[in-house]
Protein backbone atom coordinates (compact mmCIF):
# COMPACT_ATOMS: atom_id res chain seq x y z
CA UNK A 1 0.00 0.00 0.00
CA UNK A 2 1.51 3.34 -0.97
CA UNK A 3 2.28 5.92 1.65
CA UNK A 4 -0.04 8.71 0.43
CA UNK A 5 -2.86 6.26 -0.11
CA UNK A 6 -2.80 5.28 3.54
CA UNK A 7 -3.23 8.92 4.49
CA UNK A 8 -6.04 9.52 2.03
CA UNK A 9 -7.84 6.46 3.29
CA UNK A 10 -7.84 7.77 6.84
CA UNK A 11 -11.12 9.38 7.65
CA UNK A 12 -10.35 13.00 8.49
CA UNK A 13 -13.10 13.95 10.87
CA UNK A 14 -12.36 17.32 12.33
CA UNK A 15 -13.36 16.57 15.87
CA UNK A 16 -15.66 18.79 17.84
CA UNK A 17 -12.72 19.50 20.10
CA UNK A 18 -10.71 21.02 17.27
CA UNK A 19 -13.69 23.07 16.07
CA UNK A 20 -14.31 24.50 19.53
CA UNK A 21 -10.64 25.35 19.82
CA UNK A 22 -10.75 27.21 16.51
CA UNK A 23 -13.83 29.21 17.53
CA UNK A 24 -12.32 30.04 20.90
CA UNK A 25 -9.15 31.35 19.26
CA UNK A 26 -11.15 33.43 16.79
CA UNK A 27 -13.32 34.95 19.52
CA UNK A 28 -10.42 35.74 21.81
CA UNK A 29 -8.52 37.39 18.97
CA UNK A 30 -11.52 39.53 18.05
CA UNK A 31 -12.35 40.64 21.58
CA UNK A 32 -8.73 41.33 22.45
CA UNK A 33 -8.07 43.57 19.49
CA UNK A 34 -11.41 45.36 19.82
CA UNK A 35 -10.75 46.21 23.45
CA UNK A 36 -7.35 47.57 22.50
CA UNK A 37 -8.88 49.53 19.62
CA UNK A 38 -11.57 51.14 21.74
CA UNK A 39 -9.05 52.07 24.42
CA UNK A 40 -6.83 53.60 21.75
CA UNK A 41 -9.73 55.56 20.25
CA UNK A 42 -10.80 56.78 23.69
CA UNK A 43 -7.29 58.01 24.40
CA UNK A 44 -7.00 59.70 20.99
CA UNK A 45 -10.13 61.72 21.72
CA UNK A 46 -8.81 62.48 25.22
CA UNK A 47 -5.62 63.86 23.68
CA UNK A 48 -7.61 65.97 21.24
CA UNK A 49 -9.77 67.36 24.04
CA UNK A 50 -6.67 68.23 26.07
CA UNK A 51 -5.66 70.61 23.25
CA UNK A 52 -8.98 71.61 21.68
CA UNK A 53 -11.29 71.25 24.69
CA UNK A 54 -12.10 74.96 24.92
CA UNK A 55 -12.72 75.52 21.23
CA UNK A 56 -16.11 75.27 19.48
CA UNK A 57 -15.25 71.76 18.26
CA UNK A 58 -14.68 70.56 21.86
CA UNK A 59 -18.24 69.39 22.56
CA UNK A 60 -18.32 67.37 19.33
CA UNK A 61 -15.15 65.53 20.24
CA UNK A 62 -16.47 65.06 23.76
CA UNK A 63 -19.59 63.38 22.42
CA UNK A 64 -17.55 61.04 20.24
CA UNK A 65 -15.31 60.24 23.22
CA UNK A 66 -18.32 59.28 25.32
CA UNK A 67 -19.50 56.87 22.65
CA UNK A 68 -16.05 55.27 22.52
CA UNK A 69 -16.17 54.93 26.29
CA UNK A 70 -19.42 52.97 26.00
CA UNK A 71 -17.81 50.67 23.45
CA UNK A 72 -14.80 50.20 25.72
CA UNK A 73 -17.01 49.22 28.66
CA UNK A 74 -18.76 46.63 26.52
CA UNK A 75 -15.49 45.03 25.57
CA UNK A 76 -14.16 45.19 29.13
CA UNK A 77 -17.19 43.16 30.19
CA UNK A 78 -16.72 40.70 27.32
CA UNK A 79 -13.09 40.15 28.28
CA UNK A 80 -14.13 38.98 31.72
CA UNK A 81 -17.17 37.03 30.49
CA UNK A 82 -15.39 35.10 27.78
CA UNK A 83 -12.15 34.72 29.73
CA UNK A 84 -10.09 36.43 27.07
CA UNK A 85 -6.53 37.57 27.66
CA UNK A 86 -6.26 41.34 27.17
CA UNK A 87 -3.37 42.50 25.01
CA UNK A 88 -0.11 43.10 26.84
CA UNK A 89 0.39 46.31 24.87
CA UNK A 90 -2.48 48.16 26.57
CA UNK A 91 -0.20 50.62 28.41
CA UNK A 92 1.56 51.33 25.11
CA UNK A 93 -1.71 52.07 23.28
CA UNK A 94 -2.75 54.24 26.21
CA UNK A 95 0.24 56.53 25.78
CA UNK A 96 0.45 56.32 21.99
CA UNK A 97 -3.25 57.15 21.57
CA UNK A 98 -3.03 60.22 23.77
CA UNK A 99 0.12 61.36 21.96
CA UNK A 100 -1.49 60.90 18.55
CA UNK A 101 -4.62 62.77 19.58
CA UNK A 102 -2.73 65.65 21.14
CA UNK A 103 -0.21 65.76 18.30
CA UNK A 104 -2.79 65.99 15.54
CA UNK A 105 -4.88 68.45 17.56
CA UNK A 106 -1.85 70.75 17.71
CA UNK A 107 -2.13 70.95 13.91
CA UNK A 108 -5.46 72.60 14.48
CA UNK A 109 -9.05 71.49 14.35
CA UNK A 110 -8.60 70.20 10.79
CA UNK A 111 -5.68 68.04 11.87
CA UNK A 112 -7.70 66.49 14.67
CA UNK A 113 -10.57 65.77 12.29
CA UNK A 114 -8.18 64.25 9.74
CA UNK A 115 -6.86 61.91 12.42
CA UNK A 116 -10.42 60.93 13.34
CA UNK A 117 -11.31 60.22 9.70
CA UNK A 118 -8.21 58.07 9.13
CA UNK A 119 -8.63 56.05 12.33
CA UNK A 120 -12.37 55.54 11.92
CA UNK A 121 -12.06 54.37 8.33
CA UNK A 122 -9.53 51.69 9.34
CA UNK A 123 -11.70 50.65 12.27
CA UNK A 124 -14.81 50.47 10.08
CA UNK A 125 -13.10 48.09 7.65
CA UNK A 126 -11.70 46.12 10.56
CA UNK A 127 -15.12 45.62 12.17
CA UNK A 128 -16.49 44.53 8.79
CA UNK A 129 -13.85 41.85 8.36
CA UNK A 130 -14.47 40.64 11.91
CA UNK A 131 -18.21 40.37 11.25
CA UNK A 132 -17.42 38.40 8.11
CA UNK A 133 -15.16 36.02 10.05
CA UNK A 134 -17.81 35.46 12.70
CA UNK A 135 -20.50 34.78 10.15
CA UNK A 136 -18.21 32.35 8.37
CA UNK A 137 -17.58 30.49 11.60
CA UNK A 138 -21.09 30.20 13.05
CA UNK A 139 -23.70 32.92 12.50
CA UNK A 140 -26.12 31.44 15.02
CA UNK A 141 -23.74 31.09 17.92
CA UNK A 142 -22.23 34.55 17.49
CA UNK A 143 -25.51 36.39 16.81
CA UNK A 144 -25.20 38.61 19.91
CA UNK A 145 -21.64 39.58 19.19
CA UNK A 146 -22.32 40.20 15.50
CA UNK A 147 -25.15 42.54 16.44
CA UNK A 148 -22.92 44.47 18.85
CA UNK A 149 -20.09 44.75 16.33
CA UNK A 150 -22.50 45.95 13.65
CA UNK A 151 -23.80 48.68 15.92
CA UNK A 152 -20.30 49.76 16.86
CA UNK A 153 -19.24 49.78 13.22
CA UNK A 154 -22.15 52.08 12.43
CA UNK A 155 -21.12 54.40 15.28
CA UNK A 156 -17.55 54.52 14.01
CA UNK A 157 -18.68 55.31 10.47
CA UNK A 158 -20.81 58.10 11.92
CA UNK A 159 -17.68 59.50 13.57
CA UNK A 160 -15.90 59.20 10.23
CA UNK A 161 -18.60 61.26 8.54
CA UNK A 162 -18.58 63.82 11.37
CA UNK A 163 -14.84 64.23 10.84
CA UNK A 164 -15.33 64.84 7.13
CA UNK A 165 -18.08 67.38 7.82
CA UNK A 166 -15.74 69.41 10.00
CA UNK A 167 -13.14 70.10 7.30
CA UNK A 168 -10.84 67.12 7.82
CA UNK A 169 -9.65 67.34 4.22
CA UNK A 170 -8.44 70.90 4.74
CA UNK A 171 -5.78 69.67 7.17
CA UNK A 172 -2.12 70.35 6.34
CA UNK A 173 -0.56 67.42 4.39
CA UNK A 174 -3.90 65.62 4.59
CA UNK A 175 -2.96 62.74 2.28
CA UNK A 176 0.37 61.98 3.90
CA UNK A 177 -1.02 62.37 7.41
CA UNK A 178 -3.97 60.16 6.64
CA UNK A 179 -1.77 57.47 5.10
CA UNK A 180 0.68 57.41 8.01
CA UNK A 181 -2.10 57.16 10.57
CA UNK A 182 -3.84 54.37 8.64
CA UNK A 183 -0.65 52.33 8.39
CA UNK A 184 0.00 52.88 12.10
CA UNK A 185 -3.50 51.67 12.96
CA UNK A 186 -3.21 48.56 10.83
CA UNK A 187 0.12 47.76 12.48
CA UNK A 188 -1.40 48.28 15.92
CA UNK A 189 -4.30 45.98 15.06
CA UNK A 190 -1.93 43.27 13.80
CA UNK A 191 0.16 43.44 16.96
CA UNK A 192 -2.78 43.47 19.36
CA UNK A 193 -4.29 40.39 17.75
CA UNK A 194 -1.16 38.43 18.55
CA UNK A 195 0.45 40.00 21.58
CA UNK B 1 -9.26 -11.84 17.04
CA UNK B 2 -8.38 -10.70 13.55
CA UNK B 3 -10.75 -7.75 13.06
CA UNK B 4 -10.06 -5.69 16.21
CA UNK B 5 -6.35 -6.45 15.91
CA UNK B 6 -6.22 -5.20 12.34
CA UNK B 7 -8.30 -2.15 13.26
CA UNK B 8 -5.82 -1.26 15.95
CA UNK B 9 -2.86 -1.67 13.62
CA UNK B 10 -4.61 0.42 10.98
CA UNK B 11 -5.20 3.14 13.52
CA UNK B 12 -1.57 3.15 14.57
CA UNK B 13 -0.36 3.16 10.92
CA UNK B 14 -2.62 6.11 10.18
CA UNK B 15 -1.41 8.04 13.15
CA UNK B 16 2.25 7.43 12.53
CA UNK B 17 1.89 8.18 8.85
CA UNK B 18 -0.05 11.33 9.69
CA UNK B 19 2.76 12.42 11.98
CA UNK B 20 5.35 11.62 9.35
CA UNK B 21 3.29 13.29 6.62
CA UNK B 22 2.96 16.44 8.66
CA UNK B 23 6.72 16.51 9.09
CA UNK B 24 6.96 15.94 5.32
CA UNK B 25 4.75 18.94 4.62
CA UNK B 26 6.68 21.15 6.99
CA UNK B 27 10.11 20.27 5.71
CA UNK B 28 9.22 20.17 2.03
CA UNK B 29 11.86 18.42 0.00
CA UNK B 30 14.52 18.41 2.70
CA UNK B 31 12.98 15.56 4.64
CA UNK B 32 12.65 13.26 1.67
CA UNK B 33 16.25 13.70 0.60
CA UNK B 34 17.71 12.97 4.04
CA UNK B 35 15.85 9.75 4.49
CA UNK B 36 16.75 8.06 1.20
CA UNK B 37 20.35 7.37 2.15
CA UNK B 38 19.55 6.04 5.59
CA UNK B 39 17.30 3.13 4.93
CA UNK B 40 19.55 0.37 6.19
CA UNK B 41 20.59 0.45 9.81
CA UNK B 42 17.96 1.67 12.26
CA UNK B 43 19.25 4.76 14.08
CA UNK B 44 19.11 4.34 17.82
CA UNK B 45 17.21 7.59 18.43
CA UNK B 46 13.90 6.22 17.38
CA UNK B 47 13.56 2.60 16.63
CA UNK B 48 14.60 0.39 19.53
CA UNK B 49 11.89 -2.08 18.71
CA UNK B 50 12.21 -1.40 14.98
CA UNK B 51 14.68 -4.24 14.51
CA UNK B 52 12.26 -6.77 15.90
CA UNK B 53 9.45 -5.71 13.60
CA UNK B 54 7.48 -8.50 12.02
CA UNK B 55 6.48 -8.43 8.37
CA UNK B 56 3.11 -6.96 9.32
CA UNK B 57 4.69 -4.04 11.13
CA UNK B 58 7.68 -3.48 8.89
CA UNK B 59 5.96 -0.60 7.13
CA UNK B 60 5.27 1.01 10.47
CA UNK B 61 8.88 0.44 11.51
CA UNK B 62 10.12 2.29 8.47
CA UNK B 63 7.79 5.17 9.24
CA UNK B 64 9.08 5.28 12.78
CA UNK B 65 12.63 5.53 11.57
CA UNK B 66 11.84 8.37 9.25
CA UNK B 67 9.97 10.16 11.99
CA UNK B 68 12.89 9.75 14.35
CA UNK B 69 15.41 11.22 11.95
CA UNK B 70 13.10 13.82 10.60
CA UNK B 71 12.27 14.87 14.12
CA UNK B 72 15.73 16.26 14.69
CA UNK B 73 15.58 18.39 11.57
CA UNK B 74 12.01 19.42 11.95
CA UNK B 75 12.27 20.40 15.61
CA UNK B 76 13.88 23.71 14.74
CA UNK B 77 11.21 24.34 12.16
CA UNK B 78 8.55 23.35 14.69
CA UNK B 79 9.70 25.91 17.24
CA UNK B 80 9.52 28.84 14.88
CA UNK B 81 6.17 27.68 13.57
CA UNK B 82 4.73 27.24 17.02
CA UNK B 83 5.46 30.86 17.75
CA UNK B 84 3.79 32.11 14.56
CA UNK B 85 0.03 32.57 14.58
CA UNK B 86 -2.29 29.63 14.71
CA UNK B 87 -3.46 30.07 11.10
CA UNK B 88 -0.87 27.58 9.89
CA UNK B 89 -2.32 24.72 11.91
CA UNK B 90 -5.21 24.56 9.46
CA UNK B 91 -2.84 23.40 6.75
CA UNK B 92 -1.93 20.22 8.68
CA UNK B 93 -4.15 17.17 8.44
CA UNK B 94 -6.29 17.09 11.55
CA UNK B 95 -5.88 14.35 14.10
CA UNK B 96 -8.94 12.15 14.28
CA UNK B 97 -10.79 11.62 17.49
CA UNK B 98 -9.79 7.95 17.57
CA UNK B 99 -6.11 8.77 17.30
CA UNK B 100 -6.44 11.26 20.10
CA UNK B 101 -8.18 8.72 22.33
CA UNK B 102 -5.62 6.04 21.58
CA UNK B 103 -2.76 8.38 22.42
CA UNK B 104 -4.41 9.38 25.67
CA UNK B 105 -4.96 5.73 26.59
CA UNK B 106 -1.33 4.84 25.91
CA UNK B 107 0.00 7.78 27.89
CA UNK B 108 -2.29 6.99 30.80
CA UNK B 109 -1.07 3.41 30.85
CA UNK B 110 2.56 4.62 30.70
CA UNK B 111 2.39 6.72 33.86
CA UNK B 112 2.94 3.82 36.30
CA UNK B 113 6.17 2.95 34.44
CA UNK B 114 7.64 6.39 35.07
CA UNK B 115 9.14 5.30 38.40
CA UNK B 116 11.06 2.59 36.59
CA UNK B 117 12.06 4.25 33.31
CA UNK B 118 11.65 7.97 33.98
CA UNK B 119 9.83 10.30 31.58
CA UNK B 120 11.15 8.61 28.45
CA UNK B 121 10.11 6.70 25.36
CA UNK B 122 10.81 3.46 27.23
CA UNK B 123 8.01 4.26 29.63
CA UNK B 124 5.65 4.91 26.72
CA UNK B 125 6.65 1.62 25.09
CA UNK B 126 6.12 -0.23 28.37
CA UNK B 127 2.73 1.40 28.75
CA UNK B 128 1.72 0.49 25.21
CA UNK B 129 2.81 -3.09 25.69
CA UNK B 130 0.82 -3.33 28.90
CA UNK B 131 -2.25 -2.49 26.82
CA UNK B 132 -1.38 -5.14 24.30
CA UNK B 133 -0.29 -2.71 21.60
CA UNK B 134 2.82 -3.15 19.48
CA UNK B 135 5.85 -1.29 20.77
CA UNK B 136 6.19 0.73 17.56
CA UNK B 137 3.34 2.84 18.93
CA UNK B 138 5.98 5.21 20.28
CA UNK B 139 6.12 6.60 16.72
CA UNK B 140 2.87 8.37 17.54
CA UNK B 141 4.82 10.43 20.07
CA UNK B 142 7.57 12.28 18.24
CA UNK B 143 8.54 14.32 21.29
CA UNK B 144 9.14 11.17 23.33
CA UNK B 145 9.25 11.60 27.09
CA UNK B 146 8.09 15.19 26.85
CA UNK B 147 4.71 13.96 25.60
CA UNK B 148 4.32 11.98 28.78
CA UNK B 149 5.24 14.99 30.90
CA UNK B 150 2.73 17.19 29.06
CA UNK B 151 0.01 14.54 29.31
CA UNK B 152 0.52 14.33 33.06
CA UNK B 153 0.61 18.12 33.39
CA UNK B 154 -2.58 18.55 31.37
CA UNK B 155 -4.42 15.83 33.28
CA UNK B 156 -3.39 17.44 36.57
CA UNK B 157 -4.61 20.80 35.25
CA UNK B 158 -7.99 19.29 34.42
CA UNK B 159 -8.17 17.79 37.90
CA UNK B 160 -7.31 21.16 39.39
CA UNK B 161 -10.01 22.84 37.35
CA UNK B 162 -12.70 20.44 38.55
CA UNK B 163 -11.47 20.89 42.14
CA UNK B 164 -11.74 24.67 41.77
CA UNK B 165 -15.19 24.48 40.18
CA UNK B 166 -16.39 22.27 43.00
CA UNK B 167 -14.98 24.61 45.62
CA UNK B 168 -16.68 27.61 44.05
CA UNK B 169 -20.06 25.84 43.91
CA UNK B 170 -19.68 24.79 47.54
CA UNK B 171 -18.97 28.35 48.63
CA UNK B 172 -21.90 29.60 46.57
CA UNK B 173 -24.26 27.11 48.18
CA UNK B 174 -23.15 28.21 51.63
CA UNK B 175 -23.55 31.78 50.38
CA UNK B 176 -20.04 32.66 51.48
CA UNK B 177 -17.67 35.04 49.76
CA UNK B 178 -14.43 33.70 48.36
CA UNK B 179 -11.46 34.72 50.48
CA UNK B 180 -8.79 35.18 47.86
CA UNK B 181 -5.71 34.43 49.99
CA UNK B 182 -6.72 31.06 51.45
CA UNK B 183 -8.41 30.08 48.19
CA UNK B 184 -5.23 30.58 46.20
CA UNK B 185 -3.16 28.83 48.87
CA UNK B 186 -5.44 25.77 48.75
CA UNK B 187 -5.44 25.77 44.97
CA UNK B 188 -1.65 25.77 44.70
CA UNK B 189 -1.30 23.19 47.45
CA UNK B 190 -3.78 20.89 45.72
CA UNK B 191 -2.03 21.26 42.40
CA UNK B 192 1.43 20.62 43.84
CA UNK B 193 0.24 17.61 45.80
CA UNK B 194 -0.60 15.97 42.46
CA UNK B 195 3.13 15.92 41.73
CA UNK B 196 3.98 14.12 44.97
CA UNK B 197 3.31 10.57 43.66
CA UNK B 198 5.92 11.21 40.93
CA UNK B 199 8.26 13.31 43.00
CA UNK B 200 11.16 10.87 42.63
CA UNK B 201 11.31 11.56 38.89
CA UNK B 202 9.91 15.10 38.89
CA UNK B 203 13.29 16.86 38.61
CA UNK B 204 13.74 15.03 35.29
CA UNK B 205 10.32 16.26 34.17
CA UNK B 206 11.24 19.84 35.10
CA UNK B 207 14.48 19.53 33.12
CA UNK B 208 12.58 18.22 30.08
CA UNK B 209 10.24 21.18 30.30
CA UNK B 210 13.08 23.66 30.13
CA UNK B 211 14.42 22.30 26.83
CA UNK B 212 13.92 24.88 24.07
CA UNK B 213 11.69 22.65 21.96
CA UNK B 214 9.39 22.10 24.92
CA UNK B 215 9.58 25.56 26.42
CA UNK B 216 6.56 26.99 24.62
CA UNK B 217 4.25 24.15 25.60
CA UNK B 218 5.38 24.19 29.22
CA UNK B 219 4.87 27.94 29.35
CA UNK B 220 1.33 27.40 28.02
CA UNK B 221 0.69 24.74 30.67
CA UNK B 222 1.91 26.97 33.48
CA UNK B 223 -0.20 29.90 32.29
CA UNK B 224 -3.19 27.57 32.19
CA UNK B 225 -2.68 26.77 35.87
CA UNK B 226 -2.45 30.38 37.02
CA UNK B 227 -5.25 31.54 34.74
CA UNK B 228 -7.59 28.86 36.12
CA UNK B 229 -6.72 29.69 39.71
CA UNK B 230 -7.29 33.42 39.27
CA UNK B 231 -10.48 32.92 37.26
CA UNK B 232 -12.08 30.73 39.90
CA UNK B 233 -10.81 33.02 42.65
CA UNK B 234 -13.00 35.67 41.07
CA UNK B 235 -10.50 37.85 39.24
CA UNK B 236 -12.27 40.44 37.11
CA UNK B 237 -9.31 42.44 35.83
CA UNK B 238 -9.35 43.46 32.18
CA UNK B 239 -6.23 45.61 31.90
CA UNK B 240 -2.54 45.17 32.60
CA UNK B 241 -3.33 43.88 36.10
CA UNK B 242 -4.34 40.67 34.36
CA UNK B 243 -0.66 40.11 33.59
CA UNK B 244 0.81 41.24 36.90
CA UNK B 245 -1.54 38.97 38.85
CA UNK B 246 -0.79 35.92 36.76
CA UNK B 247 2.92 36.67 36.53
CA UNK B 248 3.31 36.94 40.29
CA UNK B 249 1.28 33.77 40.88
CA UNK B 250 3.35 31.89 38.30
CA UNK B 251 6.53 32.96 40.10
CA UNK B 252 5.08 31.77 43.43
CA UNK B 253 4.00 28.45 41.91
CA UNK B 254 7.34 27.79 40.23
CA UNK B 255 9.43 28.65 43.29
CA UNK B 256 7.23 26.48 45.51
CA UNK B 257 7.52 23.60 43.03
CA UNK B 258 11.31 23.85 43.18
CA UNK B 259 11.19 23.95 46.97
CA UNK B 260 8.89 20.93 46.98
CA UNK B 261 11.25 18.62 45.14
CA UNK B 262 13.98 19.05 47.75
CA UNK B 263 11.72 19.15 50.81
CA UNK B 264 12.24 16.31 53.33
CA UNK B 265 9.81 17.39 56.03
CA UNK B 266 6.84 15.41 57.27
CA UNK B 267 3.97 15.71 54.76
CA UNK B 268 5.93 18.55 53.13
CA UNK B 269 4.82 21.07 55.77
CA UNK B 270 7.93 23.18 55.09
CA UNK B 271 6.76 23.60 51.50
CA UNK B 272 3.33 24.85 52.54
CA UNK B 273 4.95 27.32 54.93
CA UNK B 274 7.21 28.48 52.12
CA UNK B 275 4.11 28.91 49.93
CA UNK B 276 2.39 30.96 52.62
CA UNK B 277 5.40 33.27 52.92
CA UNK B 278 5.61 33.77 49.14
CA UNK B 279 1.92 34.63 48.95
CA UNK B 280 2.36 37.15 51.76
CA UNK B 281 5.23 38.71 49.82
CA UNK B 282 2.96 39.19 46.82
CA UNK B 283 0.26 40.79 48.94
CA UNK B 284 2.72 43.15 50.62
CA UNK B 285 4.17 44.06 47.22
CA UNK B 286 0.67 45.05 46.14
CA UNK B 287 0.25 47.19 49.24
CA UNK B 288 3.63 48.79 48.61
CA UNK B 289 2.65 49.66 45.05
CA UNK B 290 -0.55 51.27 46.25
CA UNK B 291 1.28 53.19 48.98
CA UNK B 292 3.80 54.47 46.48
CA UNK B 293 1.03 55.68 44.20
CA UNK B 294 -0.73 57.49 47.04
CA UNK B 295 2.54 59.01 48.24
CA UNK B 296 3.21 60.16 44.72
CA UNK B 297 -0.16 61.87 44.52
CA UNK B 298 0.30 63.59 47.88
CA UNK B 299 3.80 64.76 47.02
CA UNK B 300 2.82 66.14 43.64
CA UNK B 301 -0.16 67.99 45.13
CA UNK B 302 2.19 69.39 47.77
CA UNK B 303 4.69 70.52 45.14
CA UNK B 304 1.95 72.23 43.11
CA UNK B 305 0.68 74.00 46.23
CA UNK B 306 4.20 75.20 47.01
CA UNK B 307 4.60 76.57 43.46
CA UNK B 308 1.32 78.49 43.72
CA UNK B 309 2.38 79.93 47.08
CA UNK B 310 5.73 81.06 45.66
CA UNK B 311 4.06 82.73 42.72
CA UNK B 312 1.67 84.53 45.04
CA UNK B 313 4.52 85.72 47.24
CA UNK B 314 6.49 87.00 44.25
CA UNK B 315 3.46 88.84 42.96
CA UNK B 316 3.39 86.74 39.78
CA UNK B 317 -0.22 85.79 40.29
CA UNK B 318 -3.08 86.87 38.03
CA UNK B 319 -5.25 88.54 40.65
Amino acid sequence: MSFPLICQMSIRRISQRAKDEKTRKLLSRIIRVDQAGELGADRIYAGQIAVLGNTPVGPIIQEMKEQEQEHLETFNKLIVEKRVRPTALLPLWNIAGFALGAGTALLGKEGAMACTVAVESVIGEHYNSQIRDLMEDDPEKHKELIKKLSKFRDDELHHHDTGLEHDAEKAPMYDALSQVIKVGCIGAIWLSERI
Amino acid sequence: MAAPCINRFALIFRSISRTALSRCNRNGGRFMSTSTGDRNPPQDTSSGPGGSASSQTSNGGYNTQRTGQGAQYSDELDNSEDLVSEVEEEEMPEETEEEYQTKQAVLKASLPFVHQYGWTKKAIVAGAESLGMPSMVHGMFPRGGAELVFYFYEESNKELESFLKQKVTELKEKDEKIKTGPFIHDAIETRLRMIIPYIDKWPQAMAIQTLPQNAVQSWTNLSRVVDDIWFYAGDKSNDFNWYTKRGSLAAVYKSTEIYLIQDRSEDYTDTWNFLENRLEDVVSAGHLARNLQETNTVLSEGAKGFCVMTRNLLGMNNR
